[in-house]
């Protein structure tokens, strides 16, 4: 756990102060994001954590301990730190440059090495063609991965990140935060991440902190900040399309409903009948080898009546009109958009588990508004 | 002077050439290992104010434009130096300053400040730094100011003949003094091979001590 009681930094010349008496406790193990404009003094404070910038009055304590009771060095050697620019040492391979907070330990050689090709992998890298690479050789979105496993390199429960993916494209950005993401769950570690991007913090915090001008404006979950935003400044800053914003903290999985009636593809004449019986608007088709396949709605059977072929190819239209549970509301919305559809059938891996309605996505989400 | 007479020069004179050419290597040796053991570690602290780099690269700026005949003649009439060795070495030591200090100053400032920041925010402490990333990350640009100093001071150590140095200078000196050619054009080959041999070698270390990462792009 992170403590900031009472921090101010004042640079010298300015009048206002950068961080201005900051009361904040970041709860372990989990990703606190510190989100704002710039110049609002985000980074800063990320930098006072661990020693980086320090504070001209207050106390950072970690785990209870004040921050200053440690020397600076041996402080960052266990707390990770990632910064938008990677900083990579450009004369050392990418094994070495991962080794070295390992070095600083003074662990044996054989251990470095087991540990540097375990993060090779695990970042997603191609162990024999990275290793001995320089950094001048990597993507911008590798050197990312290779910083982000330098800071982790000895596996420090803290991990400081300054706009880690703020200068990757756009795609490896998305690769970067769901891979982080990923890791954090079986990792749990305590990370302080900044960013000025709010889609960012509401994707990757547990909880965000907003600031302006050097004071904390707003902390919670992105739930609670997305539902309740406190002032006009938060408003606006996470946007006039804050709900929509929301649907991304939810899964289609969430606002699951059970399936009324499931239809065998060979089966489809009696479809009208089954759904009647069932009292259902609409029903999912299965084909011979048991994967889902189409659905069918009321106003389809209507249409078509006793023409079998074409109803066969209405619902076919709809073969790919299904979701994950793990498949965040957007998508789905998109999906849903896409086929002109009222309903998608969501699956769990292959097997079809249960439905997702536009009506049950908007009771979901008001549901949380009203909260 | 026909090739004959420039070689008939060369046997005759086998002894003195070579005694000239080691006073001449001897001292360029000491100046510049002098030179290397002040001015580098002048230039490393002067990165860390700027205000003191200024005013330093300023006085060395000043000292490196004075000519090398009058920078001779002044320090003769110094008691403590006099004639001979002693002034050679001190001029030469001075005029290495410029090139020396700017190179080092130069060489670590333009290391990129966030590979710098990333180093200390991973607790590498600032000798670490200056060993493992400052220093071989400025060597590309502190090797051609080493490389210039050593050539430099090669040929400006030919004009201390003139304050009692018995080098391959005094071969010109004596040469164009009593219209012997041979005698003024061996003083001239010599120091220009020498010059020219030091600054091939140098650059074949420069290859080996560069940094591999450094000379590989994508």
């Amino acid at each position: 756990m992170i403590e900031l009681e009472q921090i101010t930094k004042q640079y010298p010349g300015q009048v206002m102060p950068a961080v201005d008496k900051l009361f904040l406790s970041i709860p372990k193990g989990e990703i606190c994001v510190l989100v704002g404009p710039s110049g609002c003094g985000k980074s800063t404070i990320l930098r006072m954590i661990n020693r980086m910038i320090e504070p001209t009055s207050g106390i950072v304590k970690i785990n209870g301990e004040d921050v200053t009771r440690t020397d600076p060095d041996q402080l960052r050697m266990g707390i990770g730190y990632v910064i938008q620019q990677i900083g990579l040492l450009p004369h050392r391979t990418i094994a070495e440059n991962i080794a070295i907070v390992p070095r600083l330990y003074k662990w044996p050689k054989e251990k470095i090495k087991k540990r540097v090709d375990e993060l090779i992998v695990m970042m997603g890298l191609d162990l024999e063609k990275t290793r001995g690479k320089y950094p001048s050789q990597l993507s911008g979105g590798q050197m990312q991965r290779v910083g982000v496993a330098r800071a982790m390199a000895v596996d420090p429960p803290i991990m400081l990140m300054d706009e880690p993916f703020g200068a990757v494209d756009p795609i490896a950005r998305t690769h970067l935060q769901d891979e982080l993401l990923r890791l954090q769950k079986e990792i749990k570690k305590t990370i302080v991440f900044v960013t000025h991007d709010i889609n960012e913090a509401i994707k990757m915090g547990d909880r965000i902190a907003i600031f302006n001008a050097g004071k904390l404006v707003q902390f919670g979950t992105p739930e609670e900040i997305l539902t309740n935003p406190i002032n006009e400044f938060v408003e606006d800053f996470i946007g006039r399309d804050r709900v929509v914003k929301k649907l991304n903290l939810y899964l289609a999985g969430d606002a699951m409903e059970p399936i009324g009636c499931v239809v065998k593809e060979i089966e489809l004449q009696n479809a009208a009948q089954k759904m009647k019986d069932a009292g259902v608007e609409v029903a999912f088709l299965i084909n011979e080898a048991g994967k889902a396949c189409g659905q069918i709605t009321t106003s389809d059977v209507e249409e078509f009546g006793k023409d079998i072929e074409g109803l066969r190819k209405r619902v076919l239209r709809t073969e790919k009109a299904f979701v994950q549970t793990t498949t965040p509301f957007p998508d789905a919305l998109s999906l849903l958009l896409e086929y002109d559809a009222d309903y998608l059938g969501i699956l769990k891996g292959e097997e079809l588990c249960g439905m997702l309605s536009f009506k049950g996505i908007r009771k979901h989400v008001y549901r949380k508004e009203d909260e | 002077m026909t090739l004959s007479d420039f070689i008939s020069f060369l046997m005759k004179n086998t002894k003195t050439i070579m005694e000239y050419s080691e006073n001449h290597f001897t001292l360029v040796l000491l100046a510049v290992g002098i030179s290397l053991a002040i001015w580098v570690p002048v230039g490393l602290l002067l990165t860390k104010s700027d205000k003191w780099a200024a005013r330093v690269l300023a006085l060395a700026n000043t000292i490196f434009c004075i000519p090398s005949l009058s920078m001779f003649a002044i320090l003769v009439t110094i008691p403590m130096f006099g004639l001979g060795r002693k002034s050679a070495l001190f001029a030469l030591v001075l005029y290495a300053m410029m090139p020396l200090i700017r190179s080092v100053y130069d060489g670590v400032k333009n290391v990129d400040r966030n590979v710098i920041e990333a180093a200390q925010g991973m607790g590498m402490s600032t000798r670490r730094i200056l060993v493992e990333i400052l220093v071989p990350l400025g060597m590309p640009i502190i090797f051609a100011g080493f490389r210039i100093t050593v050539v430099m001071t090669t040929g400006i150590a030919a004009i201390a003949t003139y304050i009692g140095e018995r080098n391959l200078g005094r071969f010109i000196q004596e040469g164009l003094v009593r219209s012997n050619t041979p005698m003024m054009v061996t003083g001239a080959l010599i120091i220009s091979v020498i010059a020219i041999g030091l600054d091939t070698i140098l650059g074949l270390i420069e290859k080996r001590i560069v940094p591999k990462g450094l000379r590989i792009s994508r």
